[in-house]
């Protein structure tokens, strides 16, 4: 009988073979060697094949390996960020090189100032209750992390070759971590003093009760206290947040205040930014550049050398010299006769009368008194491209999200579904976050560590509304499939959905929160799940 | 990143509720899955999450790509299972799954090209008389294996892929042709000519 093909018997040993013709076959090879052979080579061929095959490429091989996807996944996400982080902070540096006017300096998210009125933005928040704040506080954490997440998709080319060993990007992490932590002299007490005789050569962070300086500090001063005075010098910068901040001395840098109440009666080199209940520059004060803050009342008594632009939710009274320009907006403005304003004065209040301007003030330039009666902001064209712009911000965050890190995107919202508990969740979260911050803080290696937790703090939140949306989206148009075109659909669906209930009167206010709520509860619990085994073990 | 993914990191689970899912049979575990039990997903991903890794790293050649397609698999495994009927054993029906994520992937990745279209002589080849180098011998080292496997990784799309699917993933000719939506006859001639290039190849390298 004629030999068979090798084809018929590599179909014979894959058992695909019709049933007579491998019956036939199994007789034929009683009597033939050479088809026995073959057929003995080919199975041990499937052998081979199926064995090598079974045992996984190296990277896949041990649950090491692949179970990473959660641990190495958070691991290389977290590595990620804060390589955009790193990242962010040469652009910083080369940011700061430029010279951006002095105004705004304020608007620079590179810039300390930048970064602090976040941090003022959200203590404020969570010392008054509201989700407008929030809301507004994530448009510009929202501007930072698409920032971010396009450093993000740039190294996403590099993810894709695999090229950096998760030693290498852990490293890069500590790096990062450490980095904050170089220039640093730390002093931590009841009552922290520089005395009038001392002085400190480098960065000088202090927390306490009162932190008094009657010395010298070379480098800036960062104080964290109840009362905080500067009696001595301090050649760098001051960032302080008290609830009492005094300047008697010299601060040859800039101020940045995020204290209650900042009253100036030394000399400043610089300007003054931040956020305050009351800012007062005193008789005796003298602000070498210029002044951008917002407060609830603003009193300037001594001399600011260049322009004033002020926010205030109450008065603002003038009756010392102002060298350039004064731009108000708030409720009143007052100049007395000893006012004198070298550039023009622009001021934006609700009613005319509010603005008193004593006869004996000069004014050098123009004067520019708007009033500005509130008007419905639905009947704006600019609040319309406003929330456009933010749609499409929105919008490719999301799906960012959904390339750069798609299984846990989804997983997220997904998690979004489990309502309550990711509510609730949510709820101790963003309650909970800025005290651990602060407890983080504490200690000099969990400073870094809080501003990282602060970063990842004001992602979710932002991030928040994403989830949810996308998780809407799904629920309403039930897409069988799961491709990205369906989730990005999905998202554009509930976000348009959260977006015009959330201008709901009362209602809108309280969907957002929930919604921000949800979110960041639903990340949470995915984090924690993510993390889980790895803390187990 | 996701929840099920991660029950499966754990070799021995320390909640003593997973632990009791590992003592449970499959049937009961699959069951407790379609009534949409999240511990009993999770087990299930513990249980298979590599071998359809696997099938994905192997089809798709990227790392990347097999993760992505794997948690695709999961994720979409909370609704799918629902259609598992318990006609063809749960594991294959899972690759069979994993499979078509897979195709769907590197579908997209060709942009709407066809990846698997049909020689023209389809018919012919399988009877071609074979020049090619006799069947690979049984005893191969461990070494070995991994150039075996390197090689399968080095092999054109149309070859590797329903070798993987029948070698690694077991699937029969007739699956296989379900899937990539191409005749058998044709699929056998592909696991043919694939078996007769890997040789040719590894005959090739090892010179």
């Amino acid at each position: 009988m004629e030999c068979y093909s090798e084809q018929t018997c590599a179909l014979a040993v894959d058992g695909e073979l019709a049933v007579d013709e491998a019956l036939r076959l199994r007789d034929h090879l009683t009597t033939c060697r050479r088809c026995r052979e073959l057929v003995d080579a080919l199975r041990a061929e499937n052998r081979v094949l199926s064995e090598s095959l079974q045992e996984l490429p190296e990277e896949a091989a041990c649950p090491a390996g692949f179970s990473p996807p959660g641990w190495s996944w958070v691991w290389r996400d977290l590595a990620l960020m804060a390589a955009v982080l790193a990242l962010g902070s040469i652009i910083s540096v080369w940011f700061d090189e430029l010279s951006i006017p002095a105004a705004l300096e304020w608007f620079n998210p590179f810039s300390p100032s930048g970064f602090t009125n976040l941090m003022f933005n959200l203590s404020y928040y969570f010392a008054h209750g509201g989700t407008a704040m929030l809301t507004e506080y994530a448009g510009v954490v929202g501007g930072l992390f698409l920032l971010s997440l396009l450093g993000g998709s740039a190294l996403l080319l590099a993810r894709r070759r695999r090229l950096p060993k998760p030693g290498l990007r852990l490293l890069m992490v500590l790096l990062m971590l450490a980095l904050p932590s170089f220039a640093l002299e730390r002093r931590h007490g009841e009552f922290v003093t520089v005395s009038a005789s001392e002085t400190v050569d480098d960065t000088l962070l202090a927390t306490g009760n009162t932190v008094r300086v009657e010395g010298v500090v070379n480098g800036d001063l960062l104080a964290f206290g109840r009362i905080v005075e500067v009696r001595g010098t301090v050649k760098g910068d001051l960032v302080t947040f008290a609830k009492r901040t005094v300047v008697s001395g010299t601060v040859e840098g800039r101020i940045y205040n995020f204290s209650q109440s900042l009253d100036l009666d030394g000399q400043l080199g610089h300007s003054i930014y931040g956020f305050a209940q009351s800012l007062r520059v005193n008789d005796g004060g003298h602000v070498g550049d210029g002044i951008v803050v917002a407060a609830g009342e603003v009193s300037l008594e001594g001399e600011v050398k260049r322009s004033v632009d002020i926010l205030t939710s109450g008065n603002a009274d003038v009756s010392g010299s102002i060298g350039r320009d004064l731009t108000m907006a708030g409720v009143s403005l007052t100049l007395t006769n000893t006012a004198r304003v070298g550039g023009n004065l622009s001021a934006r209040v609700h009613q005319a009368k509010e603005v008193h301007i004593a006869d004996g003030a000069t004014i050098a330039g123009k004067r520019d008194i708007q009033v500005q009666v509130r008007k419905s902001r639905f009947t704006r064209p600019r609040f319309y491209f406003h929330q456009a712009v933010w749609f499409a911000a929105a919008m490719l965050v999301g799906w960012l999200g959904l390339v750069l890190f798609p299984g846990f995107f989804r997983a997220t919202t997904q998690a979004v579904g489990s309502g309550w508990l990711s509510l609730g969740l949510g709820v101790g979260v963003l309650a909970g976050v800025p005290v651990a911050m602060v407890v983080a803080a504490i200690t000099l290696i969990g400073i870094p560590i809080s501003l990282m937790l602060f970063a990842v703090y004001l992602a979710a939140i932002y991030l928040a509304k994403v989830w949810v949306g996308a998780f809407l989206g799904r629920i309403l148009l039930k897409p069988s499939r799961a491709t990205k075109g369906d989730w990005v659909l999905g998202l554009l669906v509930g976000l348009l959905i959260l977006t015009i209930v959330g201008f709901i009167p009362y209602l809108g206010g309280l969907v957002r929160l929930g919604v921000v709520c949800l979110g960041l509860g639903a990340f949470a619990g995915q984090l924690y799940r993510a993390s889980r085994p790895v803390m187990t073990a | 990143m996701d929840a099920k993914r991660n029950m499966a990191k754990e070799p021995q689970p320390s909640e003593g509720e997973t632990k009791q899912m590992e003592g449970l049979g499959l049937e009961s575990v699959i069951e407790r899955a379609q009534g949409h039990d999240a511990e009993a997903l999770g087990e299930i991903y513990r249980r298979y999450v590599r071998r359809v890794f696997g099938l994905c790293r192997y089809m798709l050649n990227s790392r990347e790509g097999a993760e992505d397609a794997t948690s695709e698999v999961f994720l979409k495994l909370q609704r799918s299972i629902e259609s598992y009927d318990g006609s063809i054993p749960f594991p294959r029906w899972l690759l069979r799954v994993a499979g078509n994520q897979c195709i769907d992937a590197l579908r997209r990745r060709q942009r709407g090209l066809k990846v698997f279209v049909e020689f023209e002589d389809g018919a012919a080849v399988i009877e071609a008389a074979s020049s090619a180098p006799s069947p690979l011998g049984a005893v191969i080292s461990t070494q070995e294996r991994a150039q075996v496997r390197d090689t399968i990784a080095r092999l054109p799309e149309n070859y590797r892929v329903p070798l993987v699917l029948r070698y690694y993933g077991e699937l029969s000719y007739d699956e296989i042709a379900q899937e990539l939506g191409l005749e058998r006859n044709y699929v056998a001639a592909l696991i043919f000519r694939a078996k007769q290039e890997l040789r040719r190849r590894l005959v090739h390298r090892s010179k």
